[in-house]
């Protein structure tokens, strides 16, 4: 896929993984030690401090086999496991503080934005040494504004349309049919002629519903003004933003009703529990099929097309990965020893363990034989352009709470074309980045 | 005794004294003075005022938190300007903080009054009922959003006793606007009103009962002697309980917070600051005027109150 990201495409990332659902979303932030022995003091041992967002209990595991790998490896890692929205909401103050030595982070404009404001170190020494295993779309993804690298990629995944073969199969409806948006509303009304309710769409978390945003607009207005958009190249009293909405609202009649009280996971629950047909989510839908005979059942399919001309280009790949802090100074060479370790096989290998469906940017590392993950990379090998993700696309201070908040006015049921204009007069009123 | 040898246990013995003698004081008095009045006071400068006087003056600026203080860019009254015309949480936050106001002061606040006026009368079963009311504050908040999330969730109680838990046609309680901020108010008041019942209660049972006696010869009935004698004898007490009341409900932050972050019809002012501070938007100046006009909402209805309560006391 690396080969894919252009400049353009690469700009930015992606998603916050996991608001709790319901209560208790407060931030139960944690520090768990992961094994790591008291031998620091042994000769050898390279000590490091990492910060990690992976509070779920999917990428948890991850991150406690990598560190376990990375012990056998020489190192010895305190493993901080942050609550992943309270990392995210207080990452400025956190890089600005005594940061980990090296954070979980995601390529693109937040990226180069830390860079930018000197809350990071550079890696470009350790680049050199590591180039040959990413190809170059991947360096692109990990260049800042100054033309340093800053940024070591791990894994990626892609959004799409995520079902339930059996569930399909039951409603005698064939994935494959479904190309242009006339198809999918067609499957819509079939599902929802069948009892199930045809898209599961959660949005409690505020940042659940920009996939569908970013895919319903890309695919209508093209990848250029949607990259546009969300950079602010475009506005949004254009009138092809009313297009996206007016596509969008056409698919509300076959939403479920409780959007606003759904996080993506209680979403992801009516596709696994077969009361609802597909979600438009990341490939993480999957985390919370437990069961194997579950997984196997799980698929997905490109969201449709809507303008012909723009067909199905475009896809949205998060990439995530680690980034150096501004503190690492203080440990520089034991920090940059772990970033070439997190940059080798090793690494992959280790979390590949745990997470046999992982998409890794290493291309040292094995094609995926899981068919779910090979359908992955099969999606975002037939795309031209990559998109991170709205809330990396876009400037933090719009993506993060006025436009959250705008998408959900929309969700529930407000005028887009006033939507639209406060929008714009919400932008213009930022102060200039 | 000369003060140039005065210790520590000399002074103590020796001030009364000299107090009666002419209210001059020793240097040691002086200096344990300083300690107690000052210190207090330089905490308090430093922990209150002037992060306060901060506040108000990054309000004026645009800062993204990153950086140095040459950061900041002053843009005079524009933050203000733009969140009272284009800021579009904001109309809804100041209607929810007014709304959960007056829900307050004119429901819950009442109700938890006229509950401890029953309990006091020591009915049957008082202490059940005591610990009932009391038992929402007792609880943790992220309990109480658990337990009322069961109760309201599409597939929840309510919603099956009227028999449609289905995601695609049921109520959904917490995701509508216009729903959603009325269960949070009832989940809030569930929480004030054992509170106020409970403050109430130690209050009344401070009342002297010969004022009871007073009355009931005089032949007032158990509500009239409520109203006109114990209710303005618990002057003090209906202080405490109607700054809480303002207080509580401007500060109102983490219910809402746990619910839905405290977006889609549940904001409030203080999670807006929260938001644009702490937040991944950092608008450091922006948050500060939010905070400020949070601040001069909270402060206004309360100094007028004790203005006008010490102002009868004169």
């Amino acid at each position: 896929m690396s080969d894919m990201i252009t400049e353009e495409g690469v700009s930015r990332r992606s998603v916050l993984k996991g608001t709790v659902a319901g209560a208790g979303a407060l931030a139960v932030g944690g520090l768990v030690g992961a094994g790591t022995a008291s031998s620091a003091d042994a000769a050898g041992v390279k000590k490091v401090s990492v910060g990690s967002n992976n509070s779920d209990p999917a990428p948890r595991k991850n991150d406690i086999a990598w560190v376990a790998a990375a012990k056998t490896a020489g190192f010895d890692v305190k493993l901080n496991i942050v609550d992943h929205n309270t990392f995210q909401n207080q990452i400025n103050s956190y890089l600005q503080g005594t940061p980990d030595d090296i954070f979980t982070w995601f390529a693109g404009y937040r990226m180069q934005f830390f860079a930018k404001k000197g809350l990071a170190t550079s890696i470009s020494d350790v680049w050199k040494k590591i180039s040959p295993n990413f190809s170059a779309g991947y360096k692109n993804a990990s260049t800042g504004l100054d033309g340093k690298q800053y940024f070591i990629p791990t894994t990626w995944y892609p959004w799409a349309i995520m079902y339930r073969k059996s569930v399909f199969a039951a409603a005698g409806v064939d994935p494959k049919t479904i190309v242009t948006w006339a198809d999918f509303i067609n499957a819509c009304k079939t599902f929802q002629s069948k009892g199930i309710t045809p898209v599961a769409l959660g949005d409690k978390g505020g940042w659940e519903a920009m996939g569908t945003f970013d895919f319903i607009n890309f695919r209508t207005n093209g990848f250029k003004f949607h990259m546009d958009l969300t950079a602010g190249r475009a506005k949004w009293t254009d009138p092809r933003v009313q297009k996206t909405f007016a596509n969008w609202a056409t698919m509300f009649p076959y939403q479920n009703n409780n959007v606003l009280d759904l996080a993506w996971d209680g979403a992801a629950q009516l596709v696994l529990q077969k009361k609802a047909a597909m979600q438009v989510m990341g490939a993480f839908h999957a985390s919370i099929y437990t069961d194997p005979a579950d997984l196997a059942d799980l698929a997905l399919f490109a969201f449709p097309e809507i303008t012909a001309a723009y067909g199905r280009e475009a896809v949205e790949a998060p990439i995530d990965g680690y980034m150096l802090s501004k503190h690492a100074s203080k440990n520089l060479a034991n920090a940059k020893a772990l970033a070439e370790f997190i940059a080798s096989d090793k690494f992959g290998k280790a979390v590949l363990k745990v997470a046999p469906t992982s998409l890794f940017a290493n291309n040292k590392m094995p094609k995926p034989t899981d068919p779910f993950a090979r359908s992955q990379v099969d999606l975002v090998n037939g795309c031209k352009y990559i998109a991170q993700f709205f809330d990396r696309d876009s400037r933090p201070d719009f993506a993060g709470t006025i436009f959250q908040s705008a998408l959900q006015k929309f969700l529930g049921g407000g005028d887009p074309k006033a939507i639209a204009t406060d929008l714009q007069a919400q932008w213009d009123a930022l102060p200039p980045a | 005794m000369t003060s140039s040898t005065t210790t520590k246990t000399a002074a103590a013995e020796v001030t009364p004294r000299r107090r009666r003698r002419g209210h001059s004081f020793t240097k040691t008095d002086r200096a344990v003075l300083a300690g107690l009045v000052g210190g207090p006071t330089l905490l308090h400068v430093l922990l209150v005022w002037i992060p306060a006087f901060c506040t108000v003056a990054l309000s004026f600026t645009y800062w993204d938190g990153i950086g140095g203080l040459n950061q900041i860019h002053w843009v005079g009254l524009k933050n203000y300007q733009q969140i009272f015309t284009i800021y579009q949480d904001f109309r809804p936050a100041v209607r929810n903080n007014v709304l959960w106001l007056g829900f307050f002061a004119l429901i819950a606040t009442p109700l938890g009054v006229i509950l401890a006026y029953y309990i006091d009368k020591e009915l049957k079963g008082t202490k059940f009922f005591q610990t009932a009311f009391y038992l929402p504050m007792v609880l943790s908040l992220a309990v109480t959003g658990i337990v009322w999330d069961y109760i309201f969730r599409t597939n929840g109680f309510v919603n099956s006793i009227m028999g449609d838990t289905s995601a695609q046609t049921a109520t959904s309680w917490f995701g509508d606007p216009n729903k959603n901020i009325w269960i949070v108010l009832l989940i809030a008041s569930w929480r004030h009103i054992g509170y106020v019942m409970l403050l109430y209660l130690a209050g009344m049972k401070s009342v002297d009962p010969s004022l009871h006696e007073a009355a009931a010869i005089d032949g007032a009935t158990a509500w009239y002697t409520f109203r006109k004698v114990i209710f303005p004898s618990l002057r003090p007490v209906n202080v405490i309980i109607i700054v809480i009341t303002v207080i509580d409900s401007l500060r109102a932050f983490d219910l809402v917070y746990i619910i839905n972050r405290g977006r889609n019809g549940l904001q409030l002012l203080g999670v807006l600051v929260y938001d644009n501070i702490f937040g991944e938007a950092t608008r450091i100046g922006w948050g500060s005027a939010l905070a400020t006009i949070l601040f001069a909402l909270s402060i206004v209805p309360i100094m007028l109150y004790l203005y006008q309560t010490f102002k009868r006391d004169n």
